[in-house]
């Protein structure tokens, strides 16, 4: 079983069942979380973040429709890496989604359209970097 | 759906001239977490001795786990499970004297389960009361709460004085213990963001009725603060589920409930002003717009 961390944010206006499925997300993007890795049970994590049952429910619920997670019965929840397996109009959706937060926020605080393409290159290159790294271990 | 394991109507309640309550009405199902919050001073603590029947009330009914507050009050006191608020142990008692102390006044006290429990806990049963730190003071509370294995357990602010560490600590055996297994929770607390994690519903209790009860999670989607563009003065017209109005410059933000699409149309077409953006908050932002918002209609410069 591997372990997942996971911070919550308790001021953040982000809802807490979000600020969960976004590191897990983001574990699985940089390559520490791995397919096939068994991720703790509903009671478990629950117990270990101190938060209610339920929510770490919502988010794996909400993450085997996303295909990131799969519930196998008996023996256990699992990451997949079957991401192909959604659509893609609806995988660009979803980052399209994302994208306009933070386009708005470009906006807001007048961050030029050149600047923040530059700014996204480097995070999707930070992050595969990080992913090559753990690869490599 | 089965019955409300806690229900609550009409309930007032007044220290002599003194109203608190003013017509409570609550109702919490089999196997929730319920987080019961409010301001210091606005009758929590109150409306839980009436739900235990050691305060009678001036108006009202309560029934908790099938029985009615005031007329099957030591029937209650064995059914349920309950830590006050800051509770006050013997001292020079040690750990394992006061679980034997307490345990002989119920019936049903499981003695087996409460060893296990003094091990889960992680409670030193040679310790004097007094010698223990407050986390501990605060689980052994919880302990004696549950030796009796009850399906329904109120807390009153049971985390109060506790630091961040112990706080989650406790939360955590409230998750645990209690949730893994099916007991409904009613858990007070003057901290919107300690209960947010725990509960699944929340009610506040603001100037002696409540303000607002919701799922959790919904409470935050719902309560939105928006800024509209317009100098001068303004009229909201009637606006529904405003929550707090303030002017900020050329702009005025509306912290408003039950936000949706139709609400802005709403908005937009009573106060004649555009809506320019829509902004998250966090809870106790939420909860501080229910508590001392300024819920007027009418926006000066």
């Amino acid at each position: 079983m591997c372990i997942i961390f996971i911070r919550i944010e308790p001021s953040s206006p982000v809802p807490i069942y979000r600020q969960i499925i976004d590191q897990i997300r983001y574990q699985i993007a940089t390559g520490a979380l791995k397919e096939g890795d068994q991720v703790p049970s509903v009671r478990q994590l629950a117990g270990e973040l101190a938060v209610n049952q339920n929510t770490i429910l919502k988010v794996y619920n909400q993450l085997c429709t996303e295909k990131v997670l799969k519930i196998e019965r008996g023996s256990g929840t699992f990451v997949t890496a079957n991401r192909q397996s959604i659509p893609v109009a609806e995988r660009k959706r979803i980052v399209a989604k994302l994208l306009r937060e933070a386009a708005v926020q470009a906006i807001h605080l007048d961050v030029g359209l050149e600047q923040a393409k530059e700014q996204l290159e480097k995070e999707y290159e930070a992050i595969k970097l990080l992913k090559n790294k753990t690869g490599a271990r | 759906m089965s019955e409300p394991v806690i229900k609550i109507e009409g309930l007032r309640f007044s220290y002599g001239s003194k109203e608190v309550l003013r017509g409570v009405d609550l109702e919490v199902s089999a196997g929730s977490i319920f987080g019961f919050l409010g301001p210091n001073g606005s009758g929590k603590t109150t409306t839980i001795k009436v739900l235990l029947g050691l305060l009678k009330p001036g108006a009202g009914v309560c029934r908790i786990a099938g029985l009615d507050s005031q007329k099957d009050v030591m029937t209650v006191r064995r059914s349920v499970g309950y830590m006050a608020e800051d509770q006050q142990m013997f001292g020079w008692m040690r750990v394992e004297q006061i679980v034997r102390w307490v345990g002989s006044f119920y019936p049903g006290w499981d003695e087996k389960f409460v060893q296990e429990l003094l091990d889960f806990l992680g409670l030193p049963r040679k310790s004097r009361v007094k010698s223990l730190s407050k986390g501990q003071n605060s689980r052994l509370a919880l302990l004696l709460a549950l030796g009796h294995r009850p399906k329904v357990v109120i807390l009153d602010d049971p985390t109060l004085g506790l630091d961040p560490i112990a706080r989650k600590d406790f939360l955590r055996y409230v998750i645990g213990l209690l949730q893994s297994n099916q007991v409904t929770v009613f858990f007070s607390s003057h901290l919107l963001y300690e209960i947010e994690p725990v509960a699944d519903y929340v009610a506040i209790l603001k100037d002696g009725v409540i303000a607002k009860v919701d799922k959790t999670d919904q409470l935050r989607q719902s309560v939105k603060k928006i800024l509209l563009r317009g100098a001068g003065d303004i009229e909201l017209g009637g606006v529904g589920g405003i929550l707090d109005v303030a002017r900020m410059g050329e702009r005025i933000a509306l912290t408003i409930e039950d936000y949706n699409e139709a609400r802005r149309g709403e908005v937009e077409k009573k106060s004649g002003c555009a809506v320019v953006d829509e902004v998250d908050l966090n809870l106790d932002e939420i909860f501080e717009a229910y508590i001392i918002g300024n819920r007027g209609q009418r926006v000066k410069v």
